[in-house]
């Protein structure tokens, strides 16, 4: 869904200028949010179906962190220049890159933990603590739907810090606890995330078509931080399968810029991030 | 010695009837050595266990489709952004096939077991904390640590009997290049038994001997050269052309409903012989293919 800034209202905040170019769509909105959670010091890596992420690694070097690394999993091509941006993460064009590395190396420095500070993740499932699931909803041995796979976010337990990305905010989706754990974030809360001693820092960041959540630091609980113009608080808990925190106040996610905009534009040639 | 073979002869002669571990290289749709999986289909050679890379995708599926797999070890098949694989999801939801949980640290790991003779190998903490080894007791284990006495998560060697590989040249003698991503193809071929490529393009070994840094594959690990160009249509190869999304598409919508499954592989795989096919298949690709500049950069090699 396209959402036109200059039309949308919050408030009494008019959201971005009346500008027609500055129309955005949803998922436009996701990168940048993703984009502005990386550092100059990140080493971040993804993997399936990543166009989303790689934009907004792309996007932050370009912009705020000119110093980050990006690791385009499944070619395993460091710095990809996404000239085009394409949408598989074994695209022969990702080979476009300042190096590309064989898998194997990548699966070692995932290993090694202490390497890579960001790594991208997904889920069939994704519950109230970060933990995803690509594996299998309802019973293991009779799912009611198979995933196609864990592929690898079991590592999730071992890298700096987890941005969740989805976009499918519904409560299919969006539940109290996965069924099946395959990628880890805050486990079953405060008590069994203190007693795994675990060497990753556990999900950080949540970002959907509706809106950006983080982890309240004490319960470990997802948190809503901001709402994408024109989605209404009602909208988000509808959608979501737990009880969200909400703060009192809950501000709306910053339209993009006009030359934030441009930047993605010139790189998704193809349109992929124009819908949803 | 030529190792040159017809996609007919290799299957015949290396892939057995009831072949114990099958491995198809490739990831995702790139690189799936399709010549070869549709003539496996097409030979009706059963499969008891069937080995993908960390993505696996049309390569699986199609032999699944065909009936003749009866375990499957995997971290993920799925066809991406195009969605989930109809075929593995059927059978996984209908409980006709066992499935071996693995995570993409662990078939990357229990390969280098597979190809360096390790009787195991221990994996990073923190695997066990997902739910994959407790779902795989066949694959993964605890036990203790020599050095620490902590317990730590092992995973058993992959040994595959046989490993299907796409590979952009090679010579008659099975010195072979990969033009573009290895994924994890060369473990494949390390650790394999046997292994059967089939490649774009035969060239002399003098050509080959050009590349010795980008020629990752040594001809004595390969025990059968199939020429196939165009082979790995549906999906893409890398350094020649890219996947043909549209017939991805109508492989989909075909075997999503399993009444078309026995159409799909009457139209597409068991109703022409390979050569046959690819003479179809080339029109399509000739509106797939890359420029050259990746692919002569590919020839300077990965290194690895």
């Amino acid at each position: 869904m396209a959402v036109t800034a200059g039309s949308v209202t919050e408030g009494s905040v008019t959201v971005g200028a009346q500008t027609p170019d500055l129309a955005f769509s949803r998922s436009e909105l996701m990168a940048i949010e993703l984009a502005a959670h990386l550092r100059d010091d990140d080493v971040a890596v993804m993997g399936t179906a990543s166009a989303l992420p790689q934009v907004a690694c792309r996007l932050a070097q370009l912009t705020h962190a000119p110093g980050l690394w990006y690791i385009a999993g499944g070619t395993c091509s460091v710095n990809p220049h996404l000239s085009p941006v394409v949408a598989s993460c074994c695209d022969f064009d990702l080979l476009r890159a300042d190096t590309a590395l064989p898998l194997s190396d990548v699966v070692l420095l995932e290993g090694r933990g202490d390497v890579l500070t960001v790594f991208f993740a997904g889920g069939l499932q994704i519950d109230a603590y970060g933990n995803c699931n690509l594996v299998a909803v309802g019973e293991y041995s009779h799912p009611t739907l198979r995933g196609p796979g864990t592929v690898g976010l079991p590592f999730l337990s071992r890298v700096g810090r987890v941005l969740i990305y989805t976009q499918s905010h519904n409560r299919r989706t969006f539940v109290e606890r996965v069924d099946f754990l395959s990628g880890p974030g805050f486990l079953g809360g405060p008590a069994e995330w203190a007693s795994a001693g675990l060497s990753g820092g556990g999900p950080a960041l949540v970002v959907t078509p509706l809106c950006t959540m983080d982890f309240d630091p004490e319960s470990l609980r997802m948190r809503l931080v901001s709402l994408h113009p024109g989605v209404e608080i009602d909208e988000v808990r509808d959608a979501t399968g737990f009880d969200l925190l909400i703060p009192d106040a809950v501000p709306v996610t910053s339209a993009p810029t006009s030359a934030q905009l441009s930047i993605m534009r010139d790189l998704d040639t193809d349109g992929l991030l124009k819908g949803p | 010695m030529s190792k040159l073979l017809s996609v007919t002869e290799a299957i015949e002669r290396y892939v057995p009837d009831g072949v114990g571990l099958l491995a198809v290289g490739g990831m995702h749709l790139h690189n799936n050595p399709m010549a070869l999986v549709r003539e496996v289909v097409r030979q009706q050679r059963s499969i008891r266990r069937l080995l993908t890379s960390p993505c696996g995708a049309l390569n699986a599926d199609l032999l699944l489709a065909a009936g003749l797999v009866q375990e499957i070890a995997t971290s993920y098949v799925g066809f991406e952004h195009l969605g989930l694989a109809p075929c593995f999801r059927r059978a996984a939801e209908s409980g006709t096939i066992r499935i071996l949980e693995c995570d993409e640290g662990y078939i990357t790991h229990g390969l280098y077991a597979g190809a360096g003779g390790l009787p195991f190998i221990p994996l990073p903490a923190g695997l066990e904390i997902s739910d994959v080894p407790k779902v795989n007791q066949e694959s993964y284990a605890m036990t203790t640590d020599p050095f620490t006495g902590g317990q730590v998560l092992v995973g058993a060697p992959l040994r595959p009997d046989v490993a299907l590989i796409h590979a952009s040249i090679a010579d008659a003698r099975g010195n072979a290049v990969l033009g573009g991503a290895h994924f994890v193809d060369r473990l494949m071929v390390q650790a394999a038994k046997t292994v059967l490529l089939q490649v774009e393009r035969v060239v002399s070994t003098e050509e080959i001997a050009r590349h010795p840094v980008g020629t990752t594959i040594p001809g004595f690990l390969v025990q059968g050269v199939v020429e196939a160009p165009g082979g790995c249509h549906p999906t893409a190869s890398h350094g020649s052309y890219n996947v043909d999304e549209e017939q991805i598409k109508v492989y989909l919508s075909m075997v999503g409903k399993e009444e078309g499954v026995s159409q799909y592989l009457r139209q597409y795989v068991t109703g022409a012989t390979e050569d046959e096919y690819r003479e179809k298949a080339a029109q399509r690709l000739a509106g797939l293919r890359y420029g050259d500049g990746l692919m002569s950069d590919a020839l300077a090699g990965q290194g690895n």
